[in-house]
């Protein structure tokens, strides 16, 4: 009986500590609610002032990806956009990769995608949600008198239907720390290294240091759908129609894959659990000196210097051949786009205008999601870059220029791809740990893509 | 005047025997207080249920209308070896997991039967685990320790014990996660202590009369009289271990090489990830099953482990 108190007390502490729990959301949206306060305060002044204000207020949804980085810089723009239209409050959910399409993917199927949403590469998946942006661009609600028709393209389905603006482009590379490689005694890379370099860098600088030689790939990427390419011009993972499987011999994946299983094997890449440990490029091996490269988009090769906080270099990813296909090319990072289910298309519109073409706005977004298309704000830019800054953009150019043998870049990859990808790395997992070899993966893997279609 | 109170008399009148007949009525009122119930099991339990049996026999992928294609997702199923694996990793999680969680509460929860005045303030601490273990917050602090330059890794270096990278072999990976479900044990210790409370200590005098040691007593009396409550701790946490999900989820993502890729984790992959929601529903119907059926078989045996004082 004595004893009701302190159960009480516990009780009541471990109540308050779940509540906590579970109320961080809540919280963290409150967090945000003081600066739409005061930028809803100073809009009613505003209001006030202007006559052209009075327009009915209306509520923008809008979510993304990506690191933290990306979320302070595209909250403050929104906040921007929210001081210069009075009548517009955008209310936003910052994610990370796989928590967005895993929501996304839910509000489909529940008709209330938001009205600003991003999207990359994989757009055919959410075609029937997305608005179709040629009638703004027709009637002028979306200027698009400061870019190219080939920047356009890059946002575009293969019948021309204008699906997003981009937010930048982007390619694939190498992040890698020259002084690791100086105190392993391994040459830094060139334009023209090859898989096998990769891996004898790997390995001596694993022996060498003790560290990994290099930090977690994008296997997919790295493997397959890169892999493939550079095999030979016209050659891809995909058919440029996206309807079927662009190469007929399986052993072009056997490579990459024995080279992977390889490398963990020798403890010179971390194994799938201590891939598993970092869950942004903020927190790669890279940063904490634990690996000498790592894989990067080129847009986040600024988050990564930042956090290493020392110098790093750009190389394009190794190749098949020394002078085979790099493999790499110039794509849309990302890009925004209108959801079907928007109760106001053309405000979103709007805003996706502003966000991409804006000045003063992406002088707050910095190119963080790649580098601008719009020409005023890249020259906006040109000004102030930093080195690393400057870095990306010559990286950028350096990709642009290789020979691609005539080849456009397609901008789309099927809808089936999410799963394919699932299945790569499941049969790469089974190489690792030696329940498979790396030919029958690669012959797996081509049967289970080739089914899709 | 009189007369329109009359009416009203009457109008009140005829409403009692009518509305009154009917609110007062013994089933409406059961009925009424049960709604909230009702409508919560028709809203988030039967119609969602019933959805998903109709799109386990269709290929419904979340974003284009969906086919009637029959038993086909359950054919597939047989021969989907991630599947069949998922199977696996689960039943032997809950091999594991259960005895161990069921011995442990029994465990606190008989020591936690001495007279102390601290009985109160360890059961609620015993118990908070429970409260909190299910969270993601606690899942992340358990990758956090179990990571190879962990704490608990960091420890073992210091004892001379070089700390496996738990997260990255085949076999390792599951330890952390049964030593999470192991630790929120608290449920299962309380309703223990509740049924240790009600066993007479006439009982454990008379034994210890005749020289019955602690172990003796322990077999022969608090297990028998125990049994019961057992069955129930059982039935309830088979279900739940069936259940897996978020640790896996947040710690290790099904990893390494599908070590951990616990059945709800795979559906979940499947439904979300993958978008084949009908495959994913067939997958939890072949679940629901499952448990079934092992619930079955734990009842029907129970009649020859579980000591019932009304027959004995």
């Amino acid at each position: 009986m004595k004893l009701r108190k302190p159960v009480a007390i516990i009780a009541t502490l471990a109540m308050v500590l779940s509540l906590a729990a579970c109320g961080e959301e809540p919280a963290s949206v409150s967090e945000t609610a003081p600066a739409s306060v005061s930028t809803e305060a100073s809009t009613s002044v505003e209001a006030s002032v202007e006559p052209e204000a009075e327009a009915e207020p209306i509520t923008l949804h809008m979510a993304w990806w990506g690191s933290q980085t990306r979320h302070d810089r595209t909250i403050a723009v929104i906040e921007l956009y929210e001081s210069l239209h009075p009548n517009i409050n955008i209310e936003y959910e910052p994610m990370d990769f796989d928590g967005y399409f895993n929501k996304l993917t839910t509000l489909v199927a529940s008709n209330e995608v938001w009205d600003i949403f991003q999207l990359g590469s994989n757009f055919p998946t959410y075609q029937s949600k997305i608005y179709c942006l040629n009638d703004f661009i027709a009637d002028g609600t979306i200027d698009v008198s400061g870019t190219t028709d080939a920047f356009l393209r890059i946002a575009a389905d293969e019948n021309g239907n204008q699906v997003g603006l981009c937010s930048g482009v982007n390619t694939y590379g190498i992040a890698y720390d020259p002084q690791l490689f100086a105190d392993a005694g391994v040459a830094e890379p060139t334009e023209n290294w090859t898989w096998e370099d990769y891996k004898q860098a790997c390995l001596t600088i694993h022996e060498k240091l003790g560290i990994y030689g290099s930090s977690k790939f994008d296997d997919w990427q790295a493997g397959a759908s890169m892999g493939v390419n550079q095999e030979g011009f016209g050659i891809g993972f995909f058919t440029k129609t996206n309807d079927g499987l662009g190469f007929d011999d399986p052993k072009m994946l056997s490579d990459y894959i024995q080279m992977r299983s390889d490398l963990v094997k020798a403890g010179a890449y971390p194994d799938p659990g201590a891939c598993n440990e970092i869950s942004d490029i903020e927190n790669d091996f890279v940063v904490s000196g634990e690996a000498a490269m790592t894989w990067v988009a080129s847009n986040q090769f600024v988050s990564l210097c930042n956090a290493a906080g020392r110098e790093l270099k750009l190389i394009n990813p190794p190749r098949k051949k020394a002078d085979g296909p790099a493999g790499v090319s110039i794509q849309s990072s990302q890009m925004l786009c209108v959801s079907q289910d928007s109760e106001h298309p053309e405000e979103a519109a709007k805003f996706i205008e502003f966000f991409q073409s804006n000045v003063d706005a992406n002088k707050i977004l910095l190119a963080e999601r790649g580098i601008p298309t719009f020409t005023a704000v890249r020259e906006a830019l040109a000004d102030d870059l930093t080195d690393v800054e400057k870095a990306v953009y010559e990286y950028v150019d350096v990709v642009g220029a290789f020979d691609t043998g005539g080849e456009t870049v397609n901008p789309a990859s099927p809808a089936c791809t999410d799963a394919i990808k699932e299945q790569y790395n499941y049969y790469l997992e089974k190489v690792i740990y030696g329940e498979m070899t790396a030919d029958e993966a690669s012959q797996a893997i081509y049967d289970f893509a080739a089914s899709q279609f | 005047m009189s007369k329109s109170a009359n009416i009203e008399k009457t109008v009140i009148k005829s409403e009692r025997t009518a509305w009154n007949r009917f609110i007062y009525n013994n089933n409406t009122v059961g009925y009424i207080f049960a709604s909230p119930f009702i409508l919560g099991f028709l809203v988030f339990t039967l119609i969602p249920m019933l959805s998903s049996l109709y799109y386990s026999c269709t290929d419904y992928n979340l974003i284009e209308k969906e086919h009637f294609i029959g038993i086909q997702n359950y054919a597939d199923l047989f021969k989907d070896e991630r599947f069949l694996n998922s199977i696996k990793v689960t039943l032997q999680y809950v091999i594991i997991s259960v005895p161990c969680k069921l011995a442990f509460a029994l465990f606190i929860a008989f020591l936690l039967t001495r007279p102390s005045k601290l009985v109160g303030f360890y059961r609620s601490w015993y118990y908070l685990p429970s409260l909190i273990g299910g969270s993601v917050a606690v899942a992340l602090v358990w990758k956090e320790l179990f990571a190879r330059k962990g704490l608990i890794n960091l420890n073992l270096a210091r004892l001379g014990i070089n700390g496996p990278n738990w997260f990255g072999g085949m076999t390792t990976a599951k330890w952390p996660i049964v030593l999470m479900t192991v630790w929120q044990f608290g449920s299962s210790m309380l309703i223990f202590a509740a049924g240790l409370k009600e066993i007479p200590t006439s009982y454990y005098e008379a034994a210890k009369i005749d020289g019955a040691n602690g172990w003796q007593s322990f077999f022969k009396i608090t297990m028998p009289c125990l049994s019961p409550i057992i069955l129930f701790n059982l039935i309830m946490q088979l279900i739940s271990s069936f259940m897996v999900f978020t640790q896996a989820f947040v710690i290790t993502k099904g990893g390494p090489n599908d070590a951990t890729m616990y059945y709800a984790l795979y559906v979940y992959k499947q439904g979300i990830n993958n978008r084949n929601m009908g495959y994913a529903s067939a997958m939890s119907w072949v679940m629901l099953v499952i448990m079934s059926v092992i619930t079955a078989i734990v009842f029907k045996t129970s009649k020859h482990w579980v000591f019932n004082e009304a027959e004995g």
